[in-house]
């Protein structure tokens, strides 16, 4: 590792290229400040590029997306790392961090690869597409998805089997396999943590039989199945194919439940959970949407429209605590639920169940700096010391959190706070100048 | 050990080995695919008849064939009159 270190400058460094870190980088780069934004995926834009549509809009989420995307990545101040992770940040004085980032190899000269896919064609080997959340095969030599950024191949290297094939057919000879880790050491002046959240793993409540029985999936995995660069031609269970006519949510999956953690509301599931249910009524117009929930938390401007838009559709919407689900050997499922406003126990058949899970911290933002130097509620999302008067504030003077590091909050109020962090940090950097 | 531009893989083959894990999801993708293409050479399948042919349990076949069409091996046909499962045939 030791050849391996390169050393900079910036002004800012911005953890976590989403929706709210390129928010952010973008903020402070427009008002002429040098920024390194740092990615631990291979592409930027986070979870909003992988979305079918936005709520209450209906907006296509990659239109949205790729444009501010793009202008991320052309602007010259911002310099954008992939595939690299903050292994510490140190706060030497006021206006002065040095932080150590780790950018791993991605076996392919980024500024030579064209994105012509010849080297995926190439590749014998597959296995399961986690931008598809594993619902079909990618190759070990791929472009993450179509609208990704930098739309660069990478190569998989756990995976490969070291053939060459990719080589071989590169036209632009772009594909080094002797790259190796690179550490950055870089001085900066200030830090906006923005590193998203993680969706809640529905195998913690195994009555719902997640990863036992198939067509339980996730909320994430059928919008991948609404998107349009989705995995199957059409929405299909994942179990046997077969295109389901009779649909079921299941809200507050790992939300509101203390026993798995997590007693909070997540904020977003019952509008992504309508969302959905209002695309499929337009994918598969004979299908039945049943949503179970336990209250519809619709508060945010055009929500409470959209649910009762929603209820014009035929959405079936049932106030009921699911018990348990289990399988039929057709790959139908019964649902055991509570019906809240009867107080009866019953039971429902459908033949695909959606766990809408819920937003979970991401773990890995209290440990860039040195141990419990950056707060931690007591959710564990980052902690704001100030949440009526400067939200963006956190328990480090100079650093701040933007967008869901801070807790659940959909796609506009992630752009709000990425807005207010990047002002908190210009103001910060200006104190100095 | 020098490397060839357009032969680096030589270069980590010398540093790295292969995991077992890895060769063997190769021989299995190499085999399932060949035994979905030989299936359908026969004739349009629907998942179903693909797994009871095969032999596999119907979410693999699901996994593998999408992965084939999405590779461009295979396209999908019509569906049955009760709009549920669509048959998949070879792209020609």
């Amino acid at each position: 590792m030791a050849e391996n270190i390169e050393t900079a400058s910036y002004d800012a460094l911005v953890i976590g290229a989403g929706i709210a870190g390129g928010e952010a980088a973008l903020n402070l780069a427009n008002n002429g400040f040098k920024v390194l934004l740092v990615e631990k995926d291979l592409s930027i834009g986070g979870k909003m590029i992988l979305l079918s549509k936005v709520f209450p809009t209906l907006d296509c989420s990659a239109c949205i997306t790729t444009p501010k995307v793009s202008e991320i990545s052309r602007h010259p101040g911002i310099k954008i790392f992939t595939g690299t992770e903050v292994k510490k940040i140190q706060k030497k004085s006021e206006n002065n961090f040095e932080a150590i980032v780790v950018k791993a190899p991605r076996y392919v000269i980024e500024e030579d690869c064209t994105g012509c896919q010849l080297c995926e064609q190439a590749c014998p080997v597959v296995v399961r597409d986690q931008y598809q959340y594993n619902l079909v095969g990618r190759k070990a030599a791929f472009i993450p998805f179509s609208i990704a950024s930098p739309r660069v191949a990478a190569i998989d290297i756990e995976n490969c089997t070291l053939c060459g094939a990719c080589e071989k057919v590169c036209p632009t000879k772009c594909i080094d396999f002797t790259m190796e880790a690179v550490e950055h050491h870089v001085n900066i002046g200030t830090v906006i943590v923005a590193t998203g959240f993680r969706l809640f793993d529905p195998l913690k409540i195994p009555r719902y039989g997640y990863g036992l029985y198939k067509n339980v999936l996730t909320s994430m995995e059928m919008e991948r199945q609404l998107a349009p660069t989705r995995p199957f031609n059409t929405v299909l269970r994942p179990g046997d194919g077969k295109v389901p006519d009779k649909l079921a949510y299941v809200l507050c999956t790992g939300s509101r439940d203390a026993t798995v953690g997590n007693p909070i509301c997540s904020q977003i599931c019952c509008m992504y959970s309508i969302k959905q249910a209002q695309l499929l009524m337009g994918a598969l117009p004979m299908a039945d949407v049943t949503i179970y929930y336990l209250n519809i938390r619709s508060f945010g401007k055009g929500f409470e429209e959209f649910y009762e838009q929603a209820k014009g559709m035929g959405v079936n919407f049932v106030k009921g605590k699911i018990g348990k689900i289990t399988e039929k050997e057709n790959g139908n499922l019964i649902l055991r639920y509570e019906d809240i406003n009867e107080s009866v126990v019953k039971e429902s058949e459908h033949d695909m169940v959606i766990l809408s899970v819920g937003v979970m911290p991401n773990p890995d933002a209290g440990g860039f700096f040195g141990e419990g130097e950056l707060k931690l509620d007591p959710f564990s999302f980052v902690h704001q010391t100030d949440l009526l008067g400067s939200p963006p504030e956190t328990s480090i003077r100079g650093v701040f959190v933007a967008g869901t590091a801070s807790g659940p909050m959909d796609i506009p109020d992630s752009i709000l706070s990425a807005g207010a962090a990047s002002s908190e940090a210009i103001s910060y950097l200006n104190r100095k100048q | 050990m020098e490397a060839e531009k357009g032969k680096t893989y030589k270069y980590l083959r010398e540093k790295r080995e292969v995991s077992e894990a890895a060769k063997e999801n190769l021989k299995n993708f190499t085999r399932v695919k060949k035994s979905i293409l030989e299936a359908l050479k026969e004739g349009d399948m629907t998942i179903d008849q693909l797994a009871q042919k095969l032999n596999m349990p119907s979410s693999e076949v699901v996994y593998f064939l999408m992965t084939l069409i999405k590779y461009g091996f295979v396209q999908t046909g019509a569906i049955d009159d009760m709009d549920e499962y669509f048959s998949y045939k070879l792209k020609q």
